[in-house]
């Protein structure tokens, strides 16, 4: 079971979803060009532990985390 | 010889100060991480202090997930943690917070420049420190260009930070 995490005012949103199914992938796509669309940086973790930026949808990463765009505090 | 004496009396004093400071950090940091804690004025609103808590408590478990074992350690210790920026190698230390709360550290490991940036919107302190982390880890010229610099006092409250 693959997951996009996306930050927001509750903490964060899950959305789980099975990698092998087909329908289940278009949508979590889908979900991954509207966030990113939308300003929001994709990231996941390599094996070692790394973070990484994601520009395109990864079909075969495990979690992948969005986090709103950066704005000078 | 009374000169000497109080030189040694200063200098004790300022190493006492200066590990006080570091324990009352380290303590006002942890009440603040700790999910009871909240506003007053809001204790009469129903299911305030469950949801605040509940969300706080979520932001710092999804950090911790994504925190290196070193920095994990680091954070559960002192309330802060380390990151190397991927472009320049540079050294910035996360203190738990929202805002203000991003040190550039200097070669002997003392903050030297603060920088000010966080996702925009409302997030918890957890989700801002990981979107921090992410940002100088993955994208640090990125994430500096649009953060805002603000001045660190040298002296005791440097040495206090330190």
């Amino acid at each position: 079971m693959a997951t996009q995490i996306v930050m927001d005012r509750t903490g964060d949103t899950r959305h789980n979803f099975d990698a092998k199914n087909a329908d289940a992938l278009l949508k979590a796509e889908e979900r991954f060009r509207e966030l990113t669309g939308a300003g929001f940086t994709a990231a996941v973790r390599t094996a070692s532990g790394e973070a990484v930026v994601k520009r395109t949808f990864d079909p075969n990463a495990e979690e992948t985390l969005f986090f709103p765009r950066l704005v000078g505090g | 010889m009374f000169r000497q004496l109080l030189r040694n009396a200063k200098e004790r004093l300022r190493l006492l100060l200066a590990q006080r400071g570091r324990r009352v950090r380290v303590w006002r940091d942890r009440l603040r991480r700790q999910p009871d804690r909240i506003d007053p004025s809001l204790r009469f609103v129903p299911d305030f202090r469950y949801v605040y808590g509940e969300r706080e408590a979520r932001g710092l478990e999804l950090l911790k997930e994504w925190l290196s074992p070193e920095q994990f350690a680091q954070y559960d210790a002192k309330s802060y943690f380390d990151v190397t920026g991927c472009q320049s190698g540079k050294r910035y230390r996360i203190s738990h917070g929202t805002s203000m709360n991003i040190h550039e550290l200097d070669g002997a490991g003392r903050p030297c420049v603060g920088w000010c940036f966080a996702p925009k919107g409302y997030l918890v302190a957890g989700d801002v420190m990981l979107a921090q982390k992410i940002a100088l880890e993955t994208d640090e010229r990125g994430a500096l260009g649009v953060a805002n610099k603000f001045f660190v006092p040298t002296g005791r409250r440097n040495m206090l930070l330190h």
